[in-house]
Formats: structure tokens, sequence, C-alpha cells
């Protein structure tokens, strides 16, 4: 690739997630100019003293932009982690979900919802759930010392089934008129409740995670040379290893407690990066925040404005992402990926 | 003094001893090479001496420092390593993985730089595969791949490489090709340990005028160690590998003698 396209390339990741946000603020059930939404962002932005209590304003700046940052997180954190592990486990067919995350926290928020019957203690459960789950994951992992990075995506796989079959457990027992309908939901994965407070709780986590990524990208390509080489190398291999796994599972566990479990993203995401930037991580993290970041808050979009009831995320970014992704394989001829 | 000393080291995989009392010093400027069977340990002793593996018992010093208590990144700029059969994952370009060799002086948190790139183009155009540099390196055949991992530990200036059978499953030219660059490597003051199934290999660096020794490992012990041409006898190649050999010298049309093993038939 010349240096003008790389260029070219990195200004569109750069503005297509602003993008979409901005259009995100123009789309759903109730229409708002473009020009108002244009004041409106203008008047907060400037002098938010003196900012108009319109109804415009507050579907606005109340509703549709925190749910379009949080959108925005949510994807990037899920595209970013999932390109992580893929090149920390050498394997392309590993996701965000790896390590268990995504059924430790899917099995945290439905006990919350059991227990205390409200979505209130959703967050904090999924969120400890979620990291249990891969400390548990990481801890078989190194019961056997030789082949650590295939040994942990055993340990993930044992602990999420394990996670899987006690939330089967928990649908089992769950009064079936209010808290089954919750967890199904729930683990459908929606943004419609969002908030800015929801954005400063679950933001903290995946913003680190998402930083920490971008920091240690370059590592991620020794690493993924395998155990031996990467030392041979110079990397102290245990050590950064274990910032990936914690930088990714932060960055996860965030976007799943708000979100429910999306896993999709996280696995297919990164591959379209590799088709189009390539396979070096310095690229292809920062290319996979944009991509996953733009397809999230595009595919919420879809889903408020498709039918008149919102479209649960889980079922559309797997029917949109789908076929988008066999069209983009169709047209790259995969590249060198 | 010795750049790798190891003194009476000894290693175990559970209740199996891999090696015991094992002693060798490696010099600046020298090929020291590890011959044996398969399954003689060749590959683990190289392991310890990187620090893979933490010995049970004696010793292994680097620059006169103990290999446990080196941290990656100090080590990995004294020994470079060039691994047997390198498994491949993503597609990274040839420079790229060159790159790589620079991570013992690239932090934790950083990438690496032009100069670190300006030298991964040079270690290529060194071993006349500048023109690889841009093409997906899981594309190429196993001698051009032998040869970027040379690249690749050239950049991370060691004093030391470590070559695991820097020749297995190259074609005819590719293991003629890769010996020239050993003995390119070594005349310039490098040092090479490495192990390798061909005991031919020892005589041909001795015959290209590389100061050459070699181990014959054994049982988990060293048979002999000194010069190929000490140390290689047919006695002692019926004792390591079970085969009656031949060692015969070649007149080379006026040059000096070469000698070579010519095997005949497993015992």
């Amino acid at each position: 690739m010349t240096r003008k396209k790389t260029t070219i390339l990195y200004i569109g990741f750069l503005i297509a997630p602003l993008a979409c946000i901005f259009l995100s603020l123009y789309v759903g059930r109730y229409p708002v100019p473009v020009g108002d939404v244009c004041a409106v962002l203008w008047n907060r932005v400037w002098s938010p003293e003196n900012a108009e209590q319109s109804i415009y304003a507050n579907i606005i700046w109340e509703i549709r932009l925190p749910r379009a940052l949080l959108g925005t997180l949510v994807g990037a954190s899920l595209a970013v982690s999932g390109a992580a592990f893929q090149g920390l486990f050498r394997n392309p067919l590993v996701s965000s979900g790896i390590l268990g995350v995504s059924s430790g926290a899917g099995f945290g928020a439905a006990l919350a919802i059991v227990l205390f019957g409200t979505v209130a203690a959703v967050y904090p459960f999924a969120l400890v759930f979620g990291m249990l789950a891969v400390v548990c994951s990481y801890l078989i992992g190194r019961v056997y010392s030789v082949t650590p990075a295939i040994m942990l995506v055993l340990g993930g796989v044992i602990v999420s089934s394990v996670f899987g079959a006690l939330l089967s457990f928990l649908k089992y027992v769950a009064d079936p008129y209010q808290q089954l309908p919750t967890i199904v939901f729930w683990l459908m994965g929606s943004l419609a409740s969002a908030r800015y407070s929801d954005l400063m709780i679950a933001g903290i986590p995946m913003v680190i995670g998402i930083v920490g990524l971008l920091g240690i990208r370059w590592q991620i390509n020794v690493l993924s040379m395998g155990d031996r080489e990467a030392r041979a190398l110079g990397v102290n291999t245990g050590l950064s290893k274990a910032i990936v796994i914690v930088c990714a599972t932060l960055a996860t566990t965030g976007a799943v407690c708000v979100s429910g479990v999306i896993g999709w993203i996280g696995l297919v995401i990164p591959h379209i990066g590799r088709m189009l930037v390539g396979n070096d991580n310095r690229r292809l993290i920062p290319a996979s925040l944009s991509l996953g970041a733009c397809f999230l808050v595009l595919v919420d979009n879809l889903g408020r404005i498709l039918t008149g009831s919102e479209i649960p995320l889980g079922i559309l970014t797997a029917l949109v992402g789908g076929p988008f992704f066999v069209y983009l394989l169709k047209k790259t001829k995969g590249g060198d990926w | 003094m010795a750049l790798v000393d190891v003194v009476d080291a000894g290693f175990a995989y559970g209740a199996r001893t891999i090696f015991d009392r094992v002693s060798f010093a490696v010099s600046p400027g020298e090929v020291f090479c590890l011959i044996g069977p398969n399954g003689c340990g060749k590959t683990t002793l190289l392991d310890c001496i990187l620090g893979l593996h933490g010995l049970r018992a004696g010793s292994i010093r680097v620059q006169d420092c103990d290999v446990d208590s080196l941290p990656a990144a100090q080590l990995a700029r004294v020994l470079s390593y060039v691994p047997q059969k390198h498994e491949r994952t993503f597609p990274y370009s040839v420079l790229d993985i060159v790159t790589m060799g620079r991570a013992a002086y690239v932090g934790m948190f950083a990438a690496p730089t032009q100069a670190d790139r300006s030298m991964a183009l040079e270690a290529l155009e060194q071993l006349g595969i500048q023109h690889l540099s841009n093409r997906p390196y899981t594309r190429l055949s196993g001698g051009e791949t032998q040869l970027v991992m040379i690249a690749r530990a050239l950049v991370q200036q060691t004093p030391v490489v470590i070559m695991d059978e820097p020749t297995a499953h190259l074609d005819f030219r590719y293991e003629l090709l890769i010996m020239e660059v050993i003995t390119r490597l070594v005349k310039s003051g490098l040092s090479i340990i490495m192990a390798t199934h061909f005991p031919n290999h020892a005589f041909y660096l001795q015959n290209s005028g590389v100061p050459t020794r070699i181990a014959l490992m054994h049982g988990g012990d060293f048979l002999a160690v000194g010069a190929p041409d000490e140390v290689l006898d047919e006695a002692r190649l019926k004792k390591l590998y079970g085969v009656n050999a031949r060692v015969i010298t070649l007149e080379n049309n006026g040059s000096k003698p070469m000698k070579h093993i010519v095997p005949l038939s497993s015992a």
C-alpha cells in the first residue's frame, strides 16, 4: 500500500465513526430535521448554561447521543479485544469472548435479574462474573505450563460451558412471566436504555482496555510468533500476555455488561480489518476500533427504524454482518488475508 | 572470555533425564555444533541456553551472567535464535517479520522506528533477499523462510546466534546456501551454536576454514568434544547412530583436501 493511500485510509477511519454518530442523532422514530440536530449540538457545546429545553434537544442530547456514544464504545471494545485475542492466541477463529467473558457476564446478569427482579444490579454482577470467568480460564491455563496459549483457550472453552450451563439453570428456575423474558432480551443485547450514567460506569473499563491495547499493539505482533520465539526475541511474554488479557477483558466486560452478549463483532470485524489493512496489528487494531464502532452504531440505527419495535442487536449484527462479510470476501478476494 | 559457558548442566522432564553433567564453552568467532541422533536432547539443551527451560543442575552463564537471572530483553541482546520449524500464523510482510528482531530494543508500549526498519532492510540485503521484503512471508518457500529467520536474528545484533537444525526440510541448493551464510557470518566475527542432524556439516564448516568444534551427544552425555577431524571417526559414528560409515578424503583439484562421511549400512 502506498503512503498516500494509507493516509487517506487512516483519515477515513477517523472520520467514519464521527459520521456514524452524527447520522444516528438524526435517525429514529421521532423525526428531527438535520438543521435542528446541528443547532442543538452547537448550542450545547458553545453555551451549555442557557441551553433550551426543547423536545428536540431532549431527544438528541439525552437519548440519542448517549446511545450513539455507548454504541461506539461497545463496538470498538469488542472489535479491538477480538483482534488482540486473535493475535495473542495465534488463531483467527478466536473472538473477544474466548476466555469466557461473555458467558460469565451473561450468567452474572441473569443472576442479578433472578435475585433482585430488576435490571438495576445487572452492571456490577455482569462485570464481576465476566472478570471471574477470565480469572478461572487463566488459572486453568496455568495448571499445565508447557503450551500456555492453547491451554488458555481450552480453559476458556471449559469455563464458558460451565457458565453456559449455570445460565440455563437460572433460566429454568426463573419466573417465566417476568424474569425469563428480561433475561432473554438482555442476552440478545440492546442499547435502548443507554444513559450518560451507563457511559460513566461501563465506559471506564472500556476506555482503559482500548487505550492499553492500542499502546501494546506492536508487541501483539511479536507475541503472535509464539511463546518460544517471542521470548527469544526479548519479550517478557508473561507480563505482555497478562497486559493484553487484562485490557481485552476490561474492554469486553464493559461492553457486555451494557449491551448484552453480542459475540459476533469480536470475531468478524477484525477479519474485515485484515482484508482492508492487512495483519500488522499496528494498523489492524486502529482499523478494528473504527470499523467496530461504525458497525455497531449503524446496526443500532437499523434496529430502531426497521420495525415499530426495536430489533435486538444480537440478531441484527449477525443478519447484517454475515452477508456484508461475504460481500467483502468476494470483493477483496481475501487480499493477503 | 567465553560468550556462553555451560557448566555441569543437567535437565530432566519429570523423572526422565534428558542430559546430565554437560559442559562446554563458546568463544567469539567460532561454530559449536551439537551432533546426535533424534531425541538425544540437542533442542532441549539449546532451549536451556535460551532460558526457556530452567536447569535441573549446573549453570549456564552468558557473558558472565546467569541465564536465569537475565530479563528476556537483556538475554535477547546477546543470544538470537533461528527456530527449527517456524509455525506461520498471520501473513505479515517479510519486512515486518524481520523488524520484529528489534523487539529487545523497543519498549513494551512502543513501535519500531524508521531506523529499525532500515536495519531490517540492511539484513535482508546482506542475505540477498531484499526483493522479498514486501511479500507475505506465509507464501515463501522453506528455504526463503529460513533466510528470513536468519535475517531476523541478525537485526537482533547479538554476538551469538543459536540455530536449531538450520537446514532441516531444505532442498539441496538451499542447504548449501544456508551453510555458506553460516560460514560468512562466523568469518565476520559472530559465534554460532547449532544443532544438526548431518555430521557432514561439521566437515563442511571445517573445510571452509571456520573455527569449528563439535560435541557428539549420546545418552544424555557428550561422547566427545573437539575439532571435527579429531572427533568424527568411524567407531564413534557407529556408537552414535548405529551406522557403518566411512570417512573419506576428497582431493579437490589442488585446493585443500576435504573430509566427508559416506554412510554404508545401518548396523
